[in-house]
């Protein structure tokens, strides 16, 4: 098996927080003996990515997902395991490591504040030593991906904060890395621009085979864009596989929806055993039925009822992913 | 080292800079000021008879050319650093394959450009009215010339190990202006450092920030005697070489203390 681009082996990650009681006589005793506090930001994660993957790192806030993405990008040493990015070790920060990552973060800049991006590129290639015809070409497949025009000649602080995460992503991929981390890409964007992004990125993972690992609230993002995803809660990780089959081991079940034709019983509409009522307006319900009853009882509803419309479904990854926060577990 | 990237880095930060040269000028003007004022009172006393070995004419020099070398040796860049750090602006420096202190020699070479185009015709203007007057030898000139060189380094390498501490304190800024006021009275800006009374001069000549600014104009006046200007020179290069170490160790030290509990 070819070694993996990235990969993590029981990674821990404990922060030192200083931490004292309300009030001016423990802020005084705080300056002479400062209290700390151990954080486990992440605890035992092991995991591979190979080149060309698209991978979805899932948690609610604080789970440790940016703790994470910084130690793989060099940015934290790990408190205890193994990290090796691209056959090399992060927390080095070798320019030979440097040159095969690029990181975008949803909340920070490497524009430069008052010139046009294009001259912000300019000097990202000088520092990468991209060569002008390679460079010329990267960029012109990127401003076509992200149909960038005019913005190129804006000085950076007069874009929006949909063109700048467009030129934020393109100065990521100037040096073609080939793991690309992204934190946060579409935070604060409208769908259209989310959209946008999304397609861009999926676009770039396609024709450069660049590893992808993203970090994101909007569950969107992961489903457009990831294959797999990982999901990390309290610092662990609770699940690592295909975003279909998390839905299945969790939610064995599909949902059922039903616009009754006019004439029927919307009261008390005669419903095959097990298929259970979970929402009903009007002459819409909603049912939710066991996965493998699901075709047998689609067709007796077909059978038994006047239907203007039937839609089968998956529960929604969000409700999904809600439980396992909840519960803490996959079960 | 990544040469090409560090000059494609200082042109980039220049363009952007110029956008906001009515600001830099005003800074400028600021800085301009002490030794300005410093010049009206000792040619005012000099007088006739002059004082210290120099006359009026001379303390005009001094001054003038002391204007040049506080705008020239002032690292400006270092007031920003804390800032860098705490905000996290620092990811985006550490994610590049190129040493972080490019980054501030930018912002710094950078700087000096915007401000010189200030301070410049500034200084001939008043050169035009005041009449100075120096008769400088060309080996004295080369010193004088060498040792503003090490004053640059000196001043934005001790400024850099002070602003560095802010990875373990939050206002680490407050040190930059202790330094700008120990420079403003031991390196020859409220008076020329040999005019310093006893205890104040000995201060002044053991101390690194004489060699921040006053010791290159010293060099390019006959009251500073060649024995004097040896031992000058020493002390800046030693102040230089622990700056440097200190600059090292506690960028390495930072960046640790950095990664460990996250920026």
């Amino acid at each position: 098996m070819p070694e993996s681009l990235i990969q993590v082996e029981h990674l821990s990650k404990v922060y030192r927080v200083p931490e004292r009681e309300p009030g001016f006589k423990a802020a005084v005793k705080s300056l002479f003996q400062p209290q700390y506090r151990q954080v486990a930001a992440v605890q035992d994660v092991t995991f591979q990515i190979a080149a060309g993957e698209r991978v979805g790192l899932l948690g609610p806030n604080g789970a440790g997902k940016t703790t994470t993405l910084k130690v793989l990008a060099g940015l934290l040493y790990p408190t205890r395991g193994q990290v090796r990015v691209a056959g090399q070790a992060p927390a080095q920060r070798s320019s030979a490591f440097l040159r095969q990552i690029g990181m975008v973060q949803g909340n920070k800049s490497q524009m430069i504040w008052d010139i046009p991006p294009l001259d912000s590129f300019q000097v990202l290639r000088e520092i990468y030593g991209v060569p002008t015809a390679a460079f010329r070409k990267t960029l012109d497949e990127l401003v076509a991906l992200l149909d960038l025009g005019d913005l190129l000649t804006r000085p950076a602080r007069n874009l929006s904060l949909g063109e700048r995460m467009k030129c934020e992503l393109v100065a990521s991929l100037l040096h073609r890395p080939q793991v690309l981390f992204l934190d946060e890409p579409t935070l604060g964007l409208d769908i259209s621009m989310q959209q946008r992004l999304r397609k861009f990125i999926s676009d770039y993972n396609r024709q450069s085979g660049a590893a992808i690992l993203l970090t994101s609230h909007y569950m969107a993002d992961v489903t457009a864009i990831c294959d797999r995803i990982i999901l990390i809660h309290n610092g662990r990780k609770l699940y690592d596989g295909a975003l279909g089959e998390l839905s299945e081991r969790l939610a064995p079940f599909k949902l059922i929806r039903l616009a009754l034709a006019n004439g029927t019983n919307h009261e008390a509409p005669d419903l095959p055993e097990g298929v259970k009522v979970i929402e009903k307006e009007g002459s819409n319900l909603t049912l939710r039925v066991a996965r493998q009853d699901a075709p047998g009882i689609t067709s007796a509803l077909l059978a038994s009822l006047a239907i203007n419309d039937l839609t089968v479904e998956d529960p929604p990854v969000e409700a999904v992913i809600d439980r396992i926060y909840q519960e803490g577990s996959v079960a | 080292m990544n040469l090409r990237g560090g000059i494609a880095l200082i042109k980039g930060t220049w363009a952007s800079w110029m956008q906001y040269r009515a600001f830099f000028f005003v800074l400028a003007f600021g800085w301009m000021v002490p030794p300005l004022v410093s010049m009206l009172v000792w040619s005012a006393a000099a007088g006739a008879d002059g004082i210290g070995g120099l006359s009026q004419a001379e303390f005009t020099a001094y001054y003038l050319i002391l204007i040049l070398v506080n705008q020239i040796t002032y690292a400006q860049s270092n007031w920003t650093m804390g800032d860098v750090i705490r905000e996290g602006g620092l990811n985006t420096w550490l994610l590049r394959p190129m040493p972080s202190i490019f980054n501030v020699l930018a912002s710094e070479c950078a700087g000096k450009v915007v401000y010189m185009a200030f301070v410049t015709p500034v200084a001939v203007l008043l050169a035009l009215v005041l009449r100075p007057e120096i008769t400088v030898s060309p080996d004295r000139l080369a010193l004088a010339l060498m040792s503003l060189c090490l004053a640059w380094a000196l001043r934005f390498l001790w400024g850099y190990w002070l602003a560095l501490l802010a990875f373990w304190t939050p206002r680490a800024d407050a040190l930059l202006a202790l330094q700008d006021a120990l420079v403003f009275l031991l390196s020859g800006v409220a008076a020329p450092v040999l005019l310093l009374p006893g205890g104040l001069q000995t201060a002044a000549r053991l101390l690194p920030f004489r060699y921040m600014v006053g010791f290159p104009v010293e060099i390019l006046f006959q009251n500073a005697g060649v024995g004097e200007i040896l031992s000058g020179l020493l002390f800046q290069v030693f102040w230089l070489a622990a700056a440097a170490v200190l600059c090292r160790v506690l960028w390495k030290a930072g960046l640790r203390r950095y990664a460990a509990v996250g920026g």
